[in-house]
């Protein structure tokens, strides 16, 4: 592959995977709020577990899109340091 | 949306094996015969006999064969050097370069017609995922033994609350993510191929997909790996 080529295709790798996650966070986020309000409070709790979940779900999406974000940061400046 | 033409499946059905004409079959030996798993031993037969053909005896100075081995294994070496520390890369090597593998040419193998993708069934995705999921548990507990919970409570004491469900969600989310990306992606193009060879395949309609389907089929194995790789060094690493 040239070189452009391949840069674009790690590109893709680093970041094309950003959405995907950040949708599965709070996915999962939500599903445990509702499974919690719903089979294991029997309806009492209703409808607060699902917003806590959702919250919590939405916070942790934003936390792997940071670190995604952190994590190509120090690998741009680790060669920095090499020179 | 089942594929017009699986040459495999038509020779155990002339064999007279119980080939499942849903996606999965009920009794054991038709989920034997279902089509991925079918597909999935090709995918094996196929890397394996390619190998032992190439590099049945090796030599000092490098054929074609053992040329093309040594680009695509030196290569991925690197790649995982660079990200995961020479240690690790030396340690893992075996496992991620065999998925790296299986994942590539089992999403490549879909573009030929009369094939079908073990990777666009849920089943190995899933598969897949949970061998690397639960090994990046267990590097993390045999890197640091009972303080592998430090990885789940961040910085300070009075964070806990908030960040322990913060991380255990997106910790699970990993699993969802790395299974359902793979498979949605070769889904997708297999499906999409088959609708668009259905409606105009003698104007070859396909070929615009298929091509994007090469560039798709690579990336989305370097994906999986990218992220096998950065799962294995985060849980070999320190605590914040």
């Amino acid at each position: 592959m040239s070189g452009v080529k391949k840069e674009f295709v790690q590109l893709l790798a680093n970041y094309g995977h950003v959405g995907f996650t950040f949708v599965a966070s709070i996915v999962i986020g939500l599903g445990g709020g509702i499974y919690l309000d719903q089979k294991v409070f029997d309806d009492r709790t209703s409808p607060w577990f699902t917003f806590i979940g959702l919250a919590f779900g939405i916070a942790a999406g934003y936390k792997t899109l940071l670190e995604i974000l952190w994590r190509n940061k120090e690998k741009q400046e680790k060669p920095k340091r090499e020179d | 949306m089942e594929h017009p033409i699986l040459f495999i499946s038509i020779i155990l059905e002339k064999l007279g094996l119980p080939v499942p004409h849903g996606l999965v079959g009920h009794t054991f030996l038709e989920q034997l015969c279902a089509p991925y798993m079918t597909y999935t031993w090709l995918v094996m037969a196929f890397l394996f006999l390619v190998s032992k053909l190439t590099l049945g005896n090796l030599e000092m100075v490098p054929g074609k064969g053992q040329n093309f081995w040594e680009l695509v294994i030196g290569g991925m070496d690197d790649f995982f050097a660079d990200n995961m520390g020479r240690e690790m890369a030396d340690k893992f090597f075996p496992m991620i370069a065999t998925f790296a593998l299986y994942i590539a040419v089992g999403n490549l193998i879909g573009l030929i017609p009369g094939f079908m993708s073990p990777t666009s069934s849920l089943n190995t995705t899933l598969a897949l995922t949970l061998i690397v999921w639960i090994s990046h548990h267990i590097i993390g507990f045999k890197e640091h033994g009972l303080n592998y919970y430090k990885h789940f409570i961040g910085p300070v004491w009075w964070l806990i609350p908030l960040l322990l469900p913060i991380e255990l969600i997106s910790n699970l989310a990993r699993l969802l993510s790395l299974s359902i990306r793979l498979f949605g992606n070769i889904m997708a193009k297999e499906t999409l191929l088959a609708i668009l060879f259905m409606l105009a395949g003698s104007f070859f309609a396909p070929l615009p997909i298929m091509i994007l389907g090469v560039l798709v089929s690579v990336v989305q194995a370097m994906v999986f790996v990218l992220l096998t790789v950065v799962y294995f060094s985060q849980a070999q690493a320190h605590a914040h």
